[in-house]
């Protein structure tokens, strides 16, 4: 039981920072399919970052982890200024350029990992080696049956996690911009009639998913497989934006919806080791969060309230 | 007025095409190489220039034949996304239904002994089969439930690739290459070391298929009833409704093309440029065709330009990095400038429509009776809202339209 928890855990909380990420882009009327490509450049910056600090400054590799996580928020962040850009200024398609973005984010991580590791490092490989991220339980916390595995072998980024989902509930929900990022979403001209530009808001917000999701991706990285290379796309983006449908683009039942994936993911992997089966058959088991959505939307998606302004380019002539 | 606007959307993939080169000489020139190097190496490895030497019994038109046989699954995989964009579905299984088709078809005709005159028809009928079967379904879920076809797609992906990764190593592995073992050369779609004048190269005997098919495809959206239903599903789903189309069935029978095609792009793929399958991967080629696509602005048509240009990048990196000593990841960093700069295409035509519109709204204001002849192509006639569908850049208007649609 307690290892499906803490596995499930750490796969459900990246996925909702990045579900978050796509609230707030959605929300705000933009559409984004992008979250696959920010996370992974997002990983890419991140793990950029670390490799620099530790093997050109003396550093210790601590300072390196936090500050991997900085970098890789940025570097998502202005990764998704090209989304930004592309659907707001350009009047894109937003579908067309999410797509776009995350083919040309698998292109430039890889292309650039490979020249910055033959420059820098003298070897042409495609990855960035991180170290494994420290682990540790909450004492008293831990020993309590069941629950505790809550709080047993967490990673430091669960925590800040959770905090920054709190914050971003908050700015959502209770806060000017929250309200505006949303009347955004549904009813564009209101803002605009308001005298607020919705261009602006709408960037800020598409900022803010790249930002969260970049996070993501860097949690990934040094929860899954402490390195970043291409498997960082395995589809993490795409499961955040199912978690995120699934949720109603509502904070809350999104962070469901993401402990559902993680917690289905972990025990069927579980249910593999426990049954001592082939280990061929993980392959078969790696299906079961991805089929579950597909049940789950079956029953969920006649439901689904999409904001209303979603998908459209904002018109200042449209009534 | 549907010739120019033709034109126009052209004009704008070229100036695309131009900038994307633009932007990937300066990368290359970053990198310490020499632009027109690369891309001559390009070209070279792509059998459009000769190369300086070749190996005995090798010539520019075995590279050529090489390109046209990786170029016939791009062909298809685009047109899958072509026709399901024109019916305002974006169909991003591509891949997975590529793998699906080209698995079963691996494993019920390519394993089995049956000869070359039986083998190849059923290996295409199987690819339509599971294909359109894979499409057919994602419309289901789309007409039925409301699923969002760029989710499932996604689900399906990860689904068809995990079992067949599972199928794969458990039955069919080959213990040296580590993928599935090889098929009966009779069951191949393309035909090995074939004497073409003296030089061996490939044949790939489903290149004109492909091309046929893409005249199909043209000829149903622009010619027929069910080509004008996709259409105006494509630009308004209520519209078309309250019209008395059946929208339902369009979504579902447009996915069931689509993937019929991305079906065919499998087994040539699988059983045609490859023989095997590498388990637990799907091919680019599923993603780049999102790009060839994007490129022709979802002409049947001008997909078959934009697939020979994107595998023209694709199939001659391996050469030009081998040469030119400049990491494969350039042609895949191409793709997406490309794609980038067409994803912007629809501003230059937006910018195009306005000034033209701008123009219209002159002549009408200085020539006076302008009503019925000064107007656009869209109102002259009913229905051509959707009917000026075949000129590349529409779809981008309609976006800025629907803008207020209920």
């Amino acid at each position: 039981m307690n290892p499906i928890i803490i596995d499930g855990l750490s796969f459900a909380l990246p996925l909702l920072i990045i579900a978050i990420g796509g609230i707030f882009s959605e929300r705000s009327g933009v559409t984004n399919l992008a979250l696959e490509g920010l996370l992974g450049f997002g990983a890419f910056t991140g793990g950029l970052c670390f490799v620099l600090i530790t093997q050109i400054l003396p550093m210790d590799s601590a300072v390196a982890f936090y500050l991997s996580f900085l970098a890789a928020a940025l570097g998502g962040c202005a990764f998704s200024l090209i989304h930004a850009l592309l659907c707001i200024k350009l009047r894109a398609n937003q579908v067309i350029s999410g797509v776009v973005i995350n083919i040309a984010a698998v292109a430039l991580t890889g292309f650039l990992t490979v020249q910055i590791n033959t420059l820098a490092f003298a070897g042409a490989s495609n990855k960035f080696l991180l170290t494994t991220a420290p682990r540790f339980s909450v004492p008293f916390l831990c020993d309590i049956p069941v629950l505790g595995a809550f709080f047993t072998k967490l990673y430091p980024f669960q925590p800040l996690i959770v905090v920054l989902a709190v914050i971003c509930w908050f700015l959502l929900y209770r806060s000017r911009i929250g309200l505006r990022i949303r009347a955004c979403g549904s009813n564009p001209q209101a803002v605009d009639a308001a005298g607020l530009s919705v261009g602006r808001i709408r960037l800020f917000a598409v900022a803010a998913s790249g930002a969260l999701a970049g996070l993501g991706g860097i949690c990934f990285a040094y929860s899954i497989s402490a390195n970043v290379s291409p498997s960082i796309y395995f589809g993490g983006g795409f499961l955040a934006i199912a978690a995120m449908i699934f949720g109603n683009w509502k904070l809350v039942p999104t962070l469901l919806a993401c402990l559902v994936f993680g917690f289905a993911r972990s025990a069927a992997s579980q249910l593999v080791l426990l049954l001592k089966m082939d280990s061929s058959v993980t392959d078969l088991a790696m299906i079961v969060p991805y089929a579950l959505v597909l049940v789950l939307l079956v029953f969920f998606s006649r439901n689904t309230r999409a904001p209303k302004a979603l998908g459209e380019v904002y018109d200042k002539g449209q009534r | 007025m549907k010739a120019s606007r033709r034109l126009e959307g052209l004009l704008v993939a070229g100036v695309a095409v131009l900038l994307a080169l633009l932007v990937i000489s300066v990368i290359i020139l970053a990198v310490g190489k020499n632009p027109l190097l690369v891309f001559s190496s390009l070209l070279q490895g792509a059998g459009w220039l000769p190369k300086p030497k070749y190996a005995g019994g090798r010539g520019v038109l075995t590279d050529f034949m090489g390109l046209l046989d990786a170029m016939t699954p791009m062909l298809f995989a685009a047109l899958a996304v072509a026709i399901a964009f024109r019916a305002g579905l974006f169909n991003i299984g591509v891949a997975g239904q590529m793998l699906a088709a080209g698995f079963l078809a691996t494993v019920i005709v390519g394993y089995s002994p049956l000869t070359a005159v039986l083998a190849k028809p059923l290996v295409l009928l199987v690819g339509l089969a599971v294909g359109g079967a894979l499409g057919a379904f994602v419309g289901f879920l789309k007409a039925r439930f409301n699923i969002h076809e760029v989710v499932s797609t996604i689900m399906l992906n990860y689904i068809v690739l995990y079992i067949t990764s599972f199928f794969i190593k458990s039955y069919y592995i080959d213990p040296v290459s580590r993928q599935s073992r090889a098929i009966s050369s009779e069951a191949r779609l393309t035909l090995m070391n074939v004497d073409l004048g003296g030089l061996s190269s490939r044949l790939p005997l489903c290149f004109l298929l492909a091309v046929a098919l893409a005249v199909l495809f043209y000829l149903l959206l622009a010619r027929t009833r069910l080509g004008f239903e996709i259409r105006a599903v494509g630009k308004s789903r209520k519209a078309a409704q309250y019209s008395g189309i059946n929208a339902r069935r369009t979504i579902v029978l447009s996915m069931a093309l689509s993937g019929c095609s991305a079906g065919l792009a499998g087994v040539t793929y699988y059983l045609g440029c490859f023989n095997s399958i590498l388990p637990a991967e799907l091919s680019n080629i599923g993603f780049d065709s999102i790009a060839v696509a994007l490129l022709a602005n979802s002409n049947p048509l001008g997909s078959i330009l934009s697939s020979l240009l994107i595998t023209t990048l694709t199939y001659g990196s391996n050469y030009m990095s081998s040469t030119a000593g400049i990491s494969e990841y350039i042609a895949s960093l191409m793709i997406g400038v490309v794609l980038l700069f067409s994803a912007c295409g629809g501003f230059f035509q937006y910018l195009l429509g306005r000034r033209r519109k701008a123009l219209e709204l002159d002549k009408e204001a200085t020539g006076g009776a302008g009503i019925g002849t000064g107007g656009s192509s869209g109102s002259s006639n009913p229905g051509a809202g959707a009917g000026t569908g075949d000129s590349p850049g529409s779809e981008y208007d309609q976006d800025a339209k629907a803008a207020g649609q209920p």
